[in-house]
């Protein structure tokens, strides 16, 4: 097996298929916020209304991401490994951080240093997965086997989870333990503690709607079950986009024709609804075709995985795939009403830059994955 | 390639991809089940979301008098009304709120309603901030309204011309037709109800959710109003008619976009009312009272319509249309004259000595008396236990029951009690209309007592006493009636057995009054008797009434038309006591302290029942001065002038006004609710 230590080479070894799937999601986002952002009557000036700033912006952004990808899979695995630990490390002081001196914006609290304000709780998205990857790669080569290193890798995810919590942010709290259970789950826990720890969770459900969730909470949980009982309060957004996405029906309405749109009904909608807009204007062939593709990006990610040699690599691709997976579910599964509505955009489509950056960063690790997916490595210490 | 190390990862990779291809085919069901399934459905509300329905209101039914005059109409109205958009905070509705004021005045409590009202934000609907502006304030607001359109810090504005519920004839109908006022919730449940009842649909089923909703809706219309009182109350759904719609393209925010027709949508005009009250004569004993609190009601004797129906003081229902200030309600409520009372039809009193009448009748009927037998007063009588007094302390001497009614003896009616029973006495009562709650079609209405053994047995578990007989023969003691029944009472005397139910609703909706009792037969000499002896009160030397009334004369300067010139009235004067005379209150001769030394509020009320003409009745009146001590002296006039100015006119006579509008439906309730 050659080491593709070169630029040259390593470009050339790209992961050409999944940066082409990436691309085409981003620039259906490009299109879809177009879409989003024109109406045909705008009562401050009577006319009709084009804004194609969140377009132009989403497109800048994916772009400047996408070179900060291609730079990161060009980074060799093994220094991906090395900033595991330090990142997570990091990530956590910072957030501790928040918890301690944090100042509020817009409901969650972020942390003020000089003029740069910031919210490590994204990181934390990717420093979780890459720091139990690591973890588990070590206790590999150390032979240590057994139970118990599972539960030191669940505090690895305990920890943020807690401290993200705290914010308050439901949403990135469940991704991070999410994409950390996921981890734990492929590094080779045992299936009985498995079907049990969902077993306990689903037994505890009830507990933890009437004790564990504030009352807005518990409201988008009722919303999600009964979204016709109060049409002009929580369940307003979630009926509003029922009827957009029911509206699109098998073919759409066709590009930029949205009505619901046009009408602003659907508030939040170049972000985290943004899925209702393709749905409305493309129908359903429009939907399937956004699931079909996340879908491919999924099993991209999933394959990249397997062929890694290392165990390092392995776990962190399958655990940013589960990441994604997780993105994608929750987002898609809220806006038809399957899920309660929690704050998780659509990433690559939906506007907004933090939850670009992250993916795109981890799209950058799982191509690098891939490029040193025969290198096995000897990891030791926590650099 | 080395994959020994993850032995369980293959399997993993398995479980992980099983469920994400159950997650994929979840969302794809779930999609095509939205897309492919229901897509019509979604279709169609995606439609009803652009285009917003808002309830129009209908113009609300016109209330006219037997003669056509409008009692309840409509008038022009300018007001404001704020939107309350979803984008806007309560500070920016506060911000603009400030601002009106400056042009309009806004009330703390109107204030604080209008916020709540925009944190509730129902239906998105205008919320009405004041309303009856001039011309200058209505000008006034819309040149500011375009500066609030365009502000990000204040909610927009509208200022619109509207019709509101005016009262031309002002107090002379507030208890009856009663006034109507911004709806709460309490009116609007009682509406959907009604409706529910009337379209007889099930409580539960979605068209009554689907009606509820559209009610709620309507009564918050800035322009809306129901029915608090009278029979604008009573008729609430009746004089609404079927709201329509207004069309218009709104944003999410609320913001209206466009206007469009509302073809198909026009609303229906509510039903009118006919009364079968005349307004002349009802302004004409308002301004008789004087002020005084009293009440008089009229019945034509002939067809049992009322043909007035008065409570006085009478306040303006005009100023309760757009709410009227707290001030200005508290005054109303502490005004020791009760203004708000309708003492017509919800006051009861003792009816006094006008209950002589019934004691007669039934004392006649059962005969336990005959009228020509003479009982000697000698100014009180002992019974049982104790003496009772009569209101001559030095007696009548012999008395038979003509003289016992002309002159009021209480010793002749201690006896004539005594003897008749008291159960022949309240079935006697009850047959002349005491007792009975009457259906009028408006709020109120009480029955009044009529005691009996089984009524004190139920009341206060305590056996009826003989000694309760011999009070009840004089109309005191636990007997109670309102104005409005002794003018029944008094027209049956009047009419007999030919006098219909008494009526107050001419034309409109229905007023069902299963339970109502008829006078029945009587022996034919019984109410001529009883008639006798009332024209012997008024027009005969000695009778209680014949000085006050100038020997009963109804037309002593002959200005009353054919056939009534020169007529003669027949009547029965009363005192309800307001407090319990003790003996240490009489003084050495028997006599109680004279009301002229008491407080008013302590001082006796006058009552008179009358009908003229004596021989060929045509109107029965009652007539209440509260505190007006003599029934003779100060009730009696009142009822004369009364009888006077009803007889010059006549209305009565002519069959009530029939609108031209084909709203009218003759005796059905409306059905056409939705």
């Amino acid at each position: 097996m050659t080491r593709r230590g070169d630029l040259i080479s390593r470009l050339a070894s790209l992961h050409w298929f999944l940066l082409l799937t990436v691309l085409v999601l981003a620039t259906m986002g490009v299109a879809v916020l177009f879409s989003a952002g024109w109406s045909p009557f705008d009562p401050t000036t009577n006319g009709a209304r084009i804004n194609a700033d969140l377009a132009i912006n989403h497109g800048v952004r994916f772009l400047l991401f996408l070179m900060i990808a291609l730079a990161a899979a060009l980074v060799p695995l093994r220094i991906w490994a090395s900033l595991a630990f330090p990142a997570y490390f990091i990530g956590v002081i910072l957030l501790i951080g928040v918890d301690l001196f944090g100042v509020v914006v817009k409901g969650e609290r972020w942390l003020q240093l000089g003029p740069i304000r910031i919210q490590p709780s994204e990181l934390m998205k990717l420093a979780v997965p890459l720091a139990l990857a690591r973890y588990y790669h070590q206790m590999w080569e150390a032979r240590r086997r057994g139970f118990w290193i599972h539960v030191w890798a669940l505090a690895i995810v305990m920890i943020p989870t807690v401290l993200v919590l705290r914010q308050p942010d439901l949403g990135t709290a469940l991704m991070i333990l999410g994409t950390g259970c996921a981890v734990i789950f492929f590094a080779g826990i045992n299936l009985y503690v498995v079907a049990g720890v969902i077993a306990l969770l689903i037994a505890s459900a009830p507990l933890v709607y009437f004790f564990g969730l504030h009352d807005y909470q518990r409201e988008r949980v009722n919303t999600m079950f009964n979204p016709e009982a109060d049409p002009l309060g929580t369940g307003y957004q979630l009926q509003q986009a029922l009827i957009a996405i029911g509206s699109g029906g098998a073919g759409g309405k066709g590009y930029m024709e949205g009505s619901q749109k046009q009408l602003d009904y659907i508030p939040e909608q170049h972000t985290d609804f943004i899925f209702t807009i393709i749905a409305e204007e493309f129908g359903f062939a429009g939907s399937m075709t956004v699931l079909v593709i996340w879908a491919l990006v999924l099993v991209q990610g999933l394959s990249i995985a397997s062929r890694s040699a290392s165990r390092f690599g392995a776990l962190a691709a399958a655990g940013f795939t589960s990441t994604l997976f997780l993105y994608v579910g929750i987002n898609i599964g809220m806006v038809i009403g399957l899920l309660p509505v929690v704050g998780i955009p659509l990433p690559l489509i939906s506007y907004g830059g933090t939850v670009m950056m992250t993916v795109m960063i981890g799209f950058g690790l799982l191509m690098a994955i891939h490029i040193d997916r025969d290198e096995q490595m000897a990891l030791r210490g926590i650099l | 390639m080395s994959k020994d190390w993850p032995p369980e990862f293959r399997s993993r990779r398995a479980i992980f991809s099983a469920v994400g291809g159950l997650v994929f085919v979840g969302l794809s069901t779930r999609l095509a089940e939205l897309q492919l399934f229901r897509s019509a459905e979604f279709r169609e509300e995606a439609e009803e979301v652009q285009i917003r329905l808002d309830p129009a209101p209908a113009p609300r039914g016109v209330i006219y008098d037997r003669t056509g005059k409008i009692l309840a109409g409509s008038k022009r109205n300018f007001y404001v009304t704020i939107r309350p958009e979803r984008a806007a905070s309560t500070q920016a509705i506060e911000a603009t709120l400030e601002r009106l004021s400056e042009i309009v005045p806004i009330s703390d409590g109107r204030r604080k309603s209008i916020l709540r009202d925009a944190a509730s934000k129902a239906g998105f609907l205008d919320i009405l901030v004041a309303d009856d502006l001039t011309w200058e304030q209505f000008s006034q607001v819309n040149v500011l309204a375009p500066e609030l359109d365009n502000s990000d810090f204040l909610a927009p504005v509208n200022a619109e011309v509207g019709e509101l519920r005016s009262y031309p004839f002002l107090g002379a109908f507030y208890h009856t037709v009663g006034y109507v006022q911004k709806a709460n919730e309490r009116d609007i449940e009682r509406v959907i109800e009604e409706e529910l009842k009337l379209s007889s649909i099930p409580k539960d089923s979605p068209d009554a959710a689907a009606i509820a909703r559209q009610a709620r809706r309507l009564y918050k219309h800035p322009q809306m109003r129901v029915g608090k009182q009278g029979l604008e109350y009573y008729a609430e759904t009746a004089l609404k008619g079927t709201a329509g719609a207004t069309r218009a393209k709104f944003n999410a925010s609320g913001r209206l976009i466009a206007k469009l027709d509302n073809e198909g949508y026009k609303p229906k005009p509510g039903q009118n009312q006919v009364l079968t009250l005349d307004a002349h004569l009802q302004t004409y004993a308002i301004n008789r009272f004087g002020g005084e609190a009293g009440s008089a009601v009229m019945i034509d004797v002939a067809t049992g319509e009322v043909v007035m129906m008065v409570s006085t003081p009478s306040p303006d229902p005009n100023e309760f249309v757009s709410g009227i200030s707290q001030t200005s309600y508290d005054a109303l409520r502490n005004d020791e004259k009760n203004p708000l009372y309708h003492k017509a039809y919800d006051g009861t009193y003792p009816p006094g000595s006008t209950f002589k009448t019934i004691v007669a009748a039934a004392a006649l009927e059962s005969g336990a008396m005959s009228p020509d037998e003479r009982i000697r007063c000698s100014g009180k009588a002992w019974y049982y236990t104790r003496y009772y007094n009569c209101w001559r302390p030095q007696g009548h001497g012999m008395m038979n029951m003509h003289d016992g009614l002309k002159h009021s003896c209480d010793c002749y009616f201690y006896a004539c009690a005594q003897r008749t029973g008291i159960e022949a006495i309240a079935d006697m009562a009850k047959r002349f209309g005491l007792g009975h709650r009457y259906e009028l079609g408006i709020t109120g209405g009480r029955s009044g007592i009529v005691g009996n053994n089984d009524w004190k047995m139920k009341t206060y578990n305590e056996r009826w006493y003989d000694g309760d007989t011999i009070s009840a023969g004089i109309g005191q003691g636990y007997m109670t009636a309102s104005p409005f029944q002794l003018a029944v009472m008094c027209a049956r005397i009047a009419g007999g057995g030919t006098t219909p139910p008494p009526r107050l609703v001419a034309s409109g909706v229905s007023v069902p009054d299963p339970t109502v009792i008829d006078l029945g037969d009587l022996k034919p000499e019984t109410l001529d008797i009883v008639r006798g002896g009332m024209h012997g009160v008024t027009s005969e030397a000695g009778g209680t009434a014949y000085y006050y009334l100038n020997g009963g004369q109804v037309d002593p300067n002959g200005e009353l038309p054919a056939p009534y010139t020169g007529c003669n009235m027949a009547g029965k004067s009363g005192t309800a006591q307001v407090r319990v005379i003790t003996a240490a209150e009489r003084d050495s001769r028997g006599r109680a302290i004279s009301n002229d030394k008491l407080p008013w509020k302590l001082r006796d009320h006058a009552w008179f029942i009358a009908f003229a003409p004596y021989d060929k009745p045509r109107y029965a009146v009652s007539v209440l001065l509260e505190h007006g001590v003599s029934g003779s002296g100060a009730a009696a006039p009142i009822a004369r002038d009364l009888l006077h100015e009803a007889l010059k006119y006549d209305t009565g006579a002519k069959s009530p006004f029939v609108p031209k509008s084909g709203e009218v439906a003759s005796s059905t309730p409306p059905t056409e609710a939705t």
